[in-house]
């Protein structure tokens, strides 16, 4: 993808909607404590995403949960290849 | 095509030569010298080259040399209209191919998000770079809401995908109707930032006092790191800003509560 300085260049180029669409508000906070988690771990690991993309899947999940977002395989999200912390083999990490 | 007419202001001077020397036995030297084509001529074939330089100068007069440039005539025009139709052609398939390239991508599934995670896993190959995303956020002027990223900054190794949220809290006493959209800079690195999804471009509506965080869920493209114009990049900035739809006054309110009939009984 290497889209070079073309007419317009830079000044063409123009926000993209996201790719799997817009996440509804949680106006009830039922994902709270997933989303704390996640930036506590944020917090102590320097802002390191990588040590914290198990939480950061726990927060998408508990959102498909509670119908705040469309169901989808985490391997579509890109989160193949992720292992949880507490993994009980339920969810198909590959 | 000089040389036609050329040919043409010869007619009269070599029918005015003929005139004048009818039984002549040599060719006329004036045309002959004009196109430096003489030749020696030959007593026995004077006749012969004297029909075939006449048909010359009288400019394709003569019948076989008229149907050899017919033939020619016709040949260049099917050439023409094969070559104008080639023209056309490539400027239809350059139309064309922007619907075509649509349709593949959609049917290949090529580029999206999981193909290209899944072909930068497979291939195996290690991101060494790691890249920092600052966060920031802005609000439209008159618009009372506070905006604040819940994190300074995420540092991010290409192909993976990154969660970060935005803290969003409406500080009036009226519900107010928000749109968002954002923007990464450095420029020419914006073309790397996918966005897998986010709470932009649609319309989040927030009741007084209430507070929201808001997440994004996005991931550099793995091809930063061929690009050599991202050489020096380490650090990009996402910024979202949020601009007012709509502010719905107390009187919208009241309106609405007196035209409802009381369903609360007791």
């Amino acid at each position: 993808m290497s889209t070079g300085g073309a007419f317009g260049g830079n000044r063409g180029l123009r926000p993209i909607p996201p790719e799997k669409g817009i996440f509804p508000l949680d106006h009830l906070h039922e994902c709270d404590t997933e989303k704390k988690e996640y930036l506590g771990c944020l917090k102590s690991s320097a802002n390191k995403s990588e040590q914290c993309r198990h939480l950061s899947k726990k927060y998408l999940q508990c959102r498909m949960a509670k119908n705040l977002m469309a169901k989808q395989d985490m391997s579509e999200l890109g989160f193949s290849g992720v292992k949880e912390l507490d993994s009980t083999g339920d969810t198909n990490n590959e | 095509m000089s040389w036609s007419k050329a040919c043409r202001g010869t007619q009269w001077f070599s029918s005015y030569l003929h005139n004048i020397h009818p039984t002549s036995r040599t060719v006329p030297l004036v045309p002959c010298s004009r196109y430096g084509a003489c030749s020696v001529v030959n007593q026995h074939n004077l006749l012969s080259k004297r029909a075939f330089w006449e048909s010359m100068l009288l400019g394709g007069a003569h019948p076989h040399y008229s149907t050899h440039s017919m033939i020619t005539e016709t040949k260049s025009r099917k050439m023409l209209y094969y070559l104008t139709a080639v023209v056309f052609g490539m400027v239809g398939l350059t139309y064309a191919a922007v619907p075509l390239y649509r349709t593949f991508c959609q049917a290949t599934g090529y580029g999206t998000v999981e193909e290209k995670i899944a072909r930068h896993f497979e291939s195996g190959t290690v991101t060494e770079r790691e890249i920092v995303v600052q966060f920031n956020a802005d609000v439209a002027d008159g618009m009372q809401w506070k905006f604040t990223p819940s994190q300074r900054e995420v540092r991010v190794k290409p192909g993976e995908s990154v969660l970060a949220f935005y803290t969003a809290e409406n500080k009036s006493s009226a519900p107010i109707t928000g749109v968002s959209t954002y923007n990464v800079t450095p420029m020419k690195a914006g073309v790397y930032f996918n966005k897998i999804q986010c709470f932009c471009f649609e319309e989040q509506r927030l009741l007084p006092g209430e507070q929201m965080d808001v997440p994004v869920l996005f991931y550099i493209d793995p091809e930063i790191e061929t690009d050599p114009r991202m050489d020096g990049i380490n650090n990009l900035i996402l910024s979202y800003t949020f601009f007012k739809v709509s502010e719905e006054t107390t009187r919208d309110l009241v309106d609405n509560k007196s035209s409802v009939p009381v369903q609360e009984t007791n």
